[in-house]
């Protein structure tokens, strides 16, 4: 049995015809129109995304351009600008990430969140839901559906239930019943052939897993088979996982001559320290270790570390990196490179003591 | 050298450099204490090179001379004695303690290798009284922080005018300050920062007995004499943050409440906030404070406190060990609380406080 407390807040973000949608934004013209993003149907190219306009058609992503032209001879066919749609995804990633570091993106046009603690102190992940998808309107003026669930498959599942602009909530107390009502190929991963096969044995829903031969399945769909069997239970603790989460940052420089004046040397540690504090602030973490690197004229290397409190802020990166080139020979030894570095980052703002804020002594 | 000194008398001397003496250090030399036996007098001296309490006691004095003894294993035996007469003898063999049946025979270090400690130079002498230096190390101690890389807050500044003593510790997010009215005898300001292990010794020396402290400030050290006592600080060098600018003069919401209240109040609610940020709010209303919290893994609380206010609402919210440090040092009946808006530091202050005057600064959380 689950208790509240560790029930998932899964939310899964998925783009409405990301990339037709931006190239309606970007050209009015479009607007209204079916539109196919992709190759040119002479030279074997596909459909990478179809406008809802021409969805009605019957076109699709993944059909090749020149069926697609077939199925809606007012197609407009527009190349696709895969930079434009990266720089459009970021923004919708920085939107996500200011709610959760917890962002694990799986194409340029989806992602989940794990907002089960998130930054704006919301308790239901369906609020949550609603207020990212009003900020990536705001922000980029496109549309974006959502699905909320406890788990990543559920979530992903809920947010293509009603496409566009859709907002679908499985609670914990609804996952049975939404779960009688899923056809097997419904799942991720699921194809029409896996599909056929299975029908084929009797299951025609996802719960009809629960009760199939174990063996008679594992024939069928081969390794998936105690995969589709948590999934038939509603089960899956995949964690959402940031790819790209930073473990650290820092920067090091070797200097055209060997550094003796430890005001000079302090200089140097400043700017790097400096340099790491903003590198926090743009990424939205705080470090609790800072460690410096000090390599002298003989090439003896050593590092130094402090860690406490987590902070992002200049004063104390700065402060805490000079007091640790004071554990140094600097200024007694000739230094040919340093380095400043933090590391042991975090993204709570409330285990930082930040949100404690500090008296404004310097202004 | 050689000794006899009634066992009471010692283990009080004793007591006291536990505090001083570290566990940890690195220099052997560090962990004994210097006795010396001159005239009617034991004299013990030891030090952390941070801090050094000199002190003294009575004693039969067969043979003067001095020697070191670990100080910790000193007491713990003092201790364990019954009250009687305590001997420390020196002889070819080494150093024995005994008393009674007991005897001990115990480890020295030689005695040169002690460090010298400067003596008082007479300069910028003052006298303070003890009664309110007591009062104000009491005060302000708690907001010093522990481990600081901004090391000048590794302790509080003390100020010295002619007619008024200072003394302002921070963290950085709180801020307390105590001012004395006293004829300090100084002829003009002396303003030095004391470590926090200073304070926390000093606040140890101040507990019992009576009469003023002599304050000297040398060229590195300060000397506080209590009663006979001579705590030898270290100065700490560097610029203390200009605390008066933290201190806002426009707050203009002022809330009264009654101490015991709002500090068992605080204490209730706080036992659901977030653990790490121990976050409380202060929701103001019309004659009433609501003191809420939250926490996503344990739920919520709050209490209602009445009070007499008739401004516009305002909610700010407060490390809840903040504003207790500072209820728990307070005496009076009734304290104060002042305030800008939601963002701004407010500031606490006991109402009818006698003898001192204290500030208490917060920083609101943001939340």
């Amino acid at each position: 049995m689950n208790d509240s407390s560790s029930v998932r807040r899964i939310v899964h973000i998925d783009m409405d015809a990301f990339y037709a949608s931006v190239e309606q934004r970007d050209r009015p013209e479009l607007r209204g129109r079916p539109v196919a993003v992709g190759g040119d149907p002479d030279t074997r190219g596909v459909v990478a995304a179809a406008s809802y306009e021409a969805r009605a058609f019957g076109v699709r992503s993944a059909i090749s351009m020149a069926k697609a032209v077939r199925l809606c001879p007012s197609l407009v066919i527009v190349h696709p600008d895969f930079g434009k749609y990266r720089a459009v995804s970021q923004q919708v990633l920085e939107i996500l990430r200011r709610v959760t570091p917890l962002v694990e993106p799986l194409s340029l046009d989806e992602a989940y969140l794990d907002v089960t603690e998130n930054a704006w102190g919301e308790r239901l992940g369906t609020t949550v839901a609603r207020r990212l998808k009003d900020e990536i309107r705001a922000a980029t003026s496109l549309t974006a559906s959502a699905g909320v669930a406890p788990n990543k498959f559920l979530a992903k599942i809920a947010s293509g239930w009603q496409k566009p602009d859709g907002l679908t909530v499985i609670p914990p107390e609804r996952v049975e019943a939404f779960l009688q009502g899923l056809p097997v190929d419904a799942l991720w991963g699921v194809g029409p052939v896996t599909a056929r096969k299975l029908r084929a044995r009797g299951i025609d829903k996802l719960v009809d897993v629960r009760t199939a031969d174990p063996g008679q399945l594992r024939d069928t769909v081969g390794s998936m088979a105690d995969w589709l069997r948590q999934l038939a239970r509603g089960e899956d603790d995949r964690p959402v996982v940031s790819e790209h989460e930073p473990k650290s940052s820092g920067s090091e420089s070797t200097f055209a001559r060997d550094l003796t004046d430890l005001d000079e040397i302090r200089r140097e540690v400043a700017a790097m320290a400096c340099d790491a504090a903003a590198w926090l602030v743009r990424r939205e973490l705080y470090a609790r270790t800072v460690t410096i690197k000090v390599r002298y004229h003989d090439f003896t290397t050593i590092t130094r570390s402090h860690t406490e409190a987590p902070t992002r802020e200049e004063d104390a990166i700065v402060g805490r990196a000079l007091a640790l080139l004071e554990k140094t020979e600097a200024g007694r030894r000739p230094i040919r490179l340093l380095g400043v570095s933090v590391h042991n980052l975090c993204t709570d703002p409330i285990a930082s003591g930040d949100v404690e804020a500090r008296l404004p002594f310097d202004r | 050298m050689e000794l006899v000194v009634r066992k009471n008398e010692l283990l009080r001397e004793l007591q006291l450099f536990q505090g001083i003496v570290e566990r940890k250090n690195t220099i052997p030399i560090l962990a004994n204490v210097l006795i010396e036996a001159k005239g009617d007098e034991m004299r013990m001296l030891a030090t952390d090179l941070e801090v050094a309490l000199r002190s003294r006691c009575q004693a039969a004095v067969g043979k003067g001379g001095s020697l070191t003894l670990p100080a910790k294993k000193l007491y713990e035996i003092v201790k364990a004695l019954p009250e009687t007469d305590v001997r420390i003898e020196e002889d070819k063999n080494g150093v024995k303690v005994a008393a009674d049946r007991f005897d001990s025979r115990m480890q020295t270090l030689p005695r040169e290798d002690f460090p010298t400690l400067p003596d008082a130079t007479g300069k910028a002498r003052a006298t303070l009284p003890r009664s309110a230096l007591k009062e104000m190390v009491a005060k302000t101690q708690f907001a010093i922080t522990g481990e600081d890389t901004r090391y000048f807050l590794n302790g509080a500044k003390f100020v010295l005018r002619p007619d008024s003593l200072t003394l302002v510790a921070t963290d950085g997010h709180r801020l307390a300050l105590v001012d004395v009215k006293h004829a300090v005898g100084v002829p003009q300001e002396v303003g030095v920062i004391l470590p926090k292990k200073t304070l926390l010794e000093l606040g140890k020396l101040l507990v019992e007995g009576e009469g003023d402290v002599l304050f000297e400030s040398g060229e590195n050290h300060l000397f506080f004499d209590v009663g006979g006592r001579v705590l030898i600080s270290r100065m700490i060098d560097g610029q203390f943050p200009a605390y008066e600018r933290v201190i806002p003069k426009g707050n203009d919401k002022q809330i009264e409440f009654e101490r015991e209240r709002l500090t068992s109040a605080v204490k209730r609610v706080a036992l659901l906030s977030n653990e790490r940020s121990r976050a409380v709010k202060l929701e103001i209303g019309k004659n009433k404070v609501e003191v809420t919290s939250s926490s996503s893994e344990f739920g919520e609380a709050r209490e209602e406190l009445p009070v007499d206010y008739n401004g516009v609402p305002l909610t700010i919210s407060f490390n809840a060990q903040y504003v207790l440090d500072f209820l728990n040092v307070v005496e009076t009946d009734l304290v104060v609380l002042s305030l800008k808006d939601e963002a701004s530091q407010a500031v606490m202050k006991p109402v009818g406080a006698e003898g001192y005057d204290y500030t208490y600064v917060i920083m609101p959380m943001r939340i």
